[in-house]
């Protein structure tokens, strides 16, 4: 349980890479990952699934210089502690922003300074 | 079963889905994105009879044929489009169609996004066939499928 709890600490944690060397126009990679249980559908010895409110990312909006670049809408077929990619094109310096937002009213971000080399 | 009552049935469930902000979808918003449901009526609600077309010279799915681990399946969807005002990617869509929730996610894209790049890690519940569709801006709909055998089931929900 211990163990457990330590996990759960975590939750919204959100890391996001993006390359060392960016140019002016680059179409730029973005990976970024949430720890996130992304909690699956229970069932009961019937097979019944058993009703409750399922923690999990329903939506993920990738941000850049305050312009929506990406959003994905996700479900539960999305694994625990996801990785997305996506891409945007860098035009200027900025900042690149991913927000999470879950079942249970979480909102989790990260950010990324994009800076030109 | 009105569709309002499933609806909320399903809010109740807590499987209530997207909660649309910003940069909305057409149509498909309305709903809730994953459903319980065999992947054809999940094609069927998100499409109506719009034709999928075969998407194979214009979608790159990159996915194992093999997943050791069906909890943890890494794949992305890369559509060699250009992203333009004037035509661009708009969606692109993952699907397995043997999970209990065929429907996994939906990519909504603007021109600015560069590139239709779309990745994210999945669970799959069985050994079957998983689609990327892309959705362009004029309405056409392209699909690749690409079977994954899965040794351990991620109970893909």
């Amino acid at each position: 349980m211990r163990e457990l709890s330590g996990v759960m600490a975590d939750v919204g944690k959100v890391r996001i890479r993006i390359p060392t060397s960016i140019k002016a126009g680059d179409v730029v990679r973005v990976r970024t990952l949430v720890i996130h249980p992304m909690e699956r559908v229970e069932r009961d010895k019937q097979g019944r699934i058993v009703p409750k409110n399922y923690h999990y990312i329903t939506r993920v909006v990738a941000t850049y210089r305050g312009k929506t670049v990406m959003a994905i809408d996700t479900t539960q077929g999305v694994s625990e502690n996801p990785t997305f990619t996506f891409a945007f094109r860098a035009t200027e310096p900025g900042q690149l922003r991913v927000t999470f937002h879950d079942t249970h009213g979480g909102m989790y971000e990260g950010t990324a300074d994009v800076r030109f080399s | 079963m009105t569709r309002r009552t499933l609806l909320r049935l399903l809010g109740m469930l807590g499987l209530a889905g997207t909660s649309g902000t910003l940069v909305s979808p057409q149509g498909a918003e309305a709903q809730q994105l994953g459903a319980h449901e065999d992947v054809q009526d999940g094609l069927k609600r998100l499409f109506g009879s719009r034709p999928l077309k075969d998407g194979a010279g214009a979608i790159k799915l990159d996915v194992a044929a093999i997943a050791e681990n069906g909890a943890l399946v890494p794949l992305t969807v890369e559509v060699g489009a250009p992203m333009a005002a004037s035509g661009y990617v708009k969606h692109v869509y993952i699907v397995a169609d043997r999970n209990r929730i065929p429907i996994i996610a939906r990519a909504t894209l603007i021109p600015e996004s560069g590139q239709a790049l779309v990745g994210a890690t999945v669970r799959l519940g069985e050994t079957g066939d998983v689609r990327a569709i892309a959705e362009l801006s004029d309405g056409t709909l392209l699909q690749v499928k690409r079977e994954v055998k899965v040794t351990i089931s991620g109970c893909g929900s």
